[in-house]
C-alpha cells in the first residue's frame, strides 16, 4: 500500500499525536499552540487551537484510552488537556491543567505510562519530572529523576510494566530508571532489568561506541530489550542479561527518533529523510530495508543520473550545481531551464529531517502502520510491512559488518 | 576587543562540570606501552611499504591507536606513520586499499584525515593529498564516518 502523505504546514513540525480513534491529530507546528487537525477523507483540516504555553510546544502525547493530552515547552510547563463540556453551551473543550513541574530549564519531551495514571517530562534541567495526580488538591506533582544525569534529556520512553522507564540525554548515555512512584503503583515483579526498584534506582546505563547524543530510545514491545539512536549515526540493541549490546553503525546521517514494530523489529529516522526498518533478535541485528522507495523520482521531475541517494545528498542538488559550475564551467544558476534546476528535491518522500516516529495502527501482533513527520511539515502514514531494498541495496552491503560487544 | 576572557577555565568554578574521564572508557593501556606500540609499529609499516602493502600497513597503524590524554608523543608519531603511508600511495590504489579495512578503521583512518587536515600548515603534508583521501573515504564509508569522526570524543 501506498504511503499517505498530507502537507500540515509550511513549517516544521515539532511534534505530533494522533487521538485513539485516529480521526484527529495534535501537532505542533513549530509554535507556541497546539493545533487540532480533523481528518476530512484524505485530508487533514485545522479544527482548533489548544494555546496555553508561553514558548515553543517541543512535545505531545495522546492518551489512548483515557483521551487525554499533555503538552511539554520550553516555557518550562506542561499542561494536561482534558476534554469537557463547556457550562453555557455544553460543547466539547479541551480543558488545561498546570502541571507543577518545578524546573528551571524547557521541558523536551512527554509521554503517558501505559496505564496512564502517571507521565514522565524530559527536561534541560538534567532531570526527568515523573508526575502523577493527586486528588485531594486536584492537580499534578511531579517527582525528580536526577540522577546520575549530566545533561538535558532528550527523550523518555515508558516500560510496560509502568515502573521503568528509559531515558536517553546528551551526555552520550542511555538510562533505565525506576520511576516507582508508591502512592500510584503496584509492587512490580521482578524483570530482567531488576527485583528491588525504589524510585531512582539506575537499572542499566549504556552508551554507543562513538560515542554522541543519544537522541531517542525505546523499550520493545516485551519491555526486556532497550533500542536507542545516537547522533554518531548508530542505532543500538540492548539485551541486558550479559549485557549484550549489538552497534549498528550507519554509512549515512544519524537517525534521531525510532520506534518498535514487533520484538524482532524496529524502524527509525532521521537526517536521511526515509523511515528504515532494522531486524534481529538476540543473535544480531541489521538493516532490514526502507519503508520509502527512493529508487526513482517520486514526480515526473527529471533526476540528474548518477546520483546516490546513499551518499546523502553529496552528489546531488545544489553540490552538484556548484561542482559543475567549477569543474565544467557550467552554470544553471539563473538561467532557468536544464534538470539541475529541479534536482534539489530529494528522492525521498519527506524532503527533510524526520524528527518524530510513532507507532499508527496495531493489529494485535505488531505494529502494521507508523507515522512519521519532520521538518518540511509533512505527515507520512507508512505501511510497515512495506520494506523495499531496491534504493539502499548499497547501503545493505556497507552496513554487513554486526559488532558484538 | 579583549577576549582573553575566552581563555578562562570557567569549569573549574563549576562542582557539576562534566569531565573527560566520564565521557569515554579510558585506554585500558599503560602510556609507556602505547608509546612502544607505536614506535613498533613505525618500523613495521616501513617494511610493509616496502612490500607495497598499503591497506597491511593502515591496519598495521589504524588498529589500537593512541587516544585520551598522556599519549601525545604516541600521538604524533601515529599521526607521522600515517602520514608517510598517504603521502606514498598512488591515487589509484586508494580505492582498493580503503575496501580492505574493517568499519572501525574507516572511523580511525577520517578521525586522522581530519586531524592532518587541523595542523598549522598542514604538516609535511600537501592538502590535495589528504582530500584525495577523504573524497575516496567518503565515497566508501559514507558520510556517518565524518559524523562519527566529530562524535567521538576518544581523540586521536
Amino acid at each position: 500500500m501506498a504511503p499517505e502523505v498530507s502537507s500540515l504546514a509550511q513549517t516544521p513540525v515539532t511534534a505530533h499525536a494522533f487521538s485513539p480513534d485516529r480521526t484527529q491529530l495534535a501537532a505542533s507546528l513549530n509554535s507556541n499552540g497546539v493545533q487540532i487537525f480533523s481528518r476530512s477523507g484524505a485530508d487533514w483540516i485545522p479544527s482548533e487551537t489548544l494555546s496555553e504555553h508561553d514558548k515553543l510546544i517541543t512535545s505531545i502525547d495522546w492518551a489512548p484510552n483515557t483521551n487525554r493530552i499533555v503538552t511539554a515547552s520550553q516555557d518550562r510547563n506542561a499542561y494536561v488537556w482534558q476534554e469537557t463540556p463547556d457550562l453555557e453551551t455544553g460543547k466539547l473543550i479541551w480543558k488545561p491543567t498546570l502541571v507543577v513541574l518545578r524546573i528551571n530549564r524547557a521541558a523536551t519531551y512527554v509521554r503517558w505510562s501505559p496505564k496512564e495514571d502517571k507521565f514522565a517530562v524530559a527536561s534541560g534541567a538534567r532531570a526527568i519530572c515523573i508526575c502523577s495526580f493527586d486528588s485531594e488538591n486536584n492537580w499534578w506533582v511531579s517527582k525528580q529523576l536526577k540522577k546520575p544525569i549530566r545533561s538535558t534529556v532528550l527523550s523518555v520512553d515508558w516500560h510496560p510494566n509502568n515502573v521503568l522507564l528509559a531515558a536517553g540525554s546528551a551526555d552520550m548515555k542511555a538510562r533505565v530508571f525506576s520511576a516507582y512512584i508508591k502512592e500510584v503503583d503496584e509492587r512490580p515483579a521482578p524483570s530482567v532489568w531488576g527485583s528491588k526498584l525504589p524510585f531512582n534506582t539506575l537499572c542499566g546505563e549504556y552508551s554507543s561506541p562513538s560515542g554522541g547524543w543519544v537522541h531517542s530510545v525505546g523499550f520493545s514491545p516485551s519491555g526486556d530489550v532497550l533500542a536507542f539512536v545516537s547522533h554518531d549515526s548508530s542505532i543500538n540493541v540492548v539485551y541486558p542479561g550479559g549485557p549484550t549490546v549489538y552497534s549498528v553503525r550507519m554509512p549515512t546521517l544519524p537517525l534521531v527518533t525510532l520506534a518498535w514494530l514487533s520484538e524482532n523489529s524496529l524502524v527509525a529516522a532521521g537526517h536521511d529523510c526515509q523511515p528504515l526498518v532494522f531486524l534481529g533478535s538476540e543473535g544480531g541485528w541489521q538493516l532490514g530495508g526502507s519503508l520509502d522507495d527512493t529508487s526513482g523520482p517520486k514526480t515526473e521531475a527529471a533526476r540528474p543520473m548518477g546520483s546516490s541517494p546513499v551518499v546523502g545528498r553529496l552528489k546531488a542538488g545544489a553540490f552538484a550545481t556548484f561542482r559543475d559550475a567549477d569543474s565544467r564551467g557550467q552554470s544553471t544558476l539563473g538561467s532557468g531551464s536544464g534538470s539541475s534546476t529541479t534536482d534539489t528535491k530529494l528522492l525521498t518522500l519527506h524532503q527533510n529531517t524526520i524528527t518524530s516516529v510513532r507507532p499508527y495502527e496495531h493489529d494485535g501482533v505488531q505494529v502494521t502502520k507508523v507515522s512519521t513527520t519532520g521538518v518540511d511539515g509533512m505527515l507520512v502514514v507508512w505501511d510497515a510491512n512495506d520494506v523495499t531494498t531496491g534504493g539502499i541495496n548499497t547501503l545493505t552491503g556497507k552496513v554487513g559488518g554486526m559488532q558484538l560487544r | 576587543m579583549d577576549i582573553n576572557f575566552r581563555k578562562i577555565d570557567i569549569d573549574v568554578y563549576d562542582e557539576d562540570a562534566i569531565h573527560e574521564s566520564e565521557i569515554y572508557e579510558a585506554d585500558p593501556r599503560d602510556p609507556g606501552q602505547v608509546l612502544n606500540e607505536a614506535k613498533q609499529k613505525q618500523s613495521g609499516v616501513r617494511a610493509l611499504l616496502a612490500r607495497n602493502d598499503v591497506a597491511g600497513a593502515l591496519k598495521t597503524v589504524l588498529e589500537g591507536a593512541p587516544f585520551g590524554p598522556g599519549a601525545d608523543e604516541a600521538k604524533s608519531i601515529t599521526l607521522q606513520t600515517l602520514l608517510t603511508i598517504l603521502n606514498s600511495t598512488k591515487s589509484t590504489d586508494i580505492s582498493g586499499a580503503i575496501k580492505q579495512l574493517t568499519q572501525d578503521d574507516h572511523d580511525t583512518l577520517m578521525k586522522y584525515l581530519y586531524k592532518g587536515m587541523a595542523m598549522p600548515g598542514w604538516g609535511d603534508i600537501s592538502g590535495s593529498v589528504l582530500l584525495g583521501w577523504h573524497e575516496k573515504l567518503t565515497e566508501i564509508a559514507g558520510t556517518g564516518c565524518i559524523v562519527r569522526t566529530m562524535t567521538d570524543r576518544r581523540i586521536v
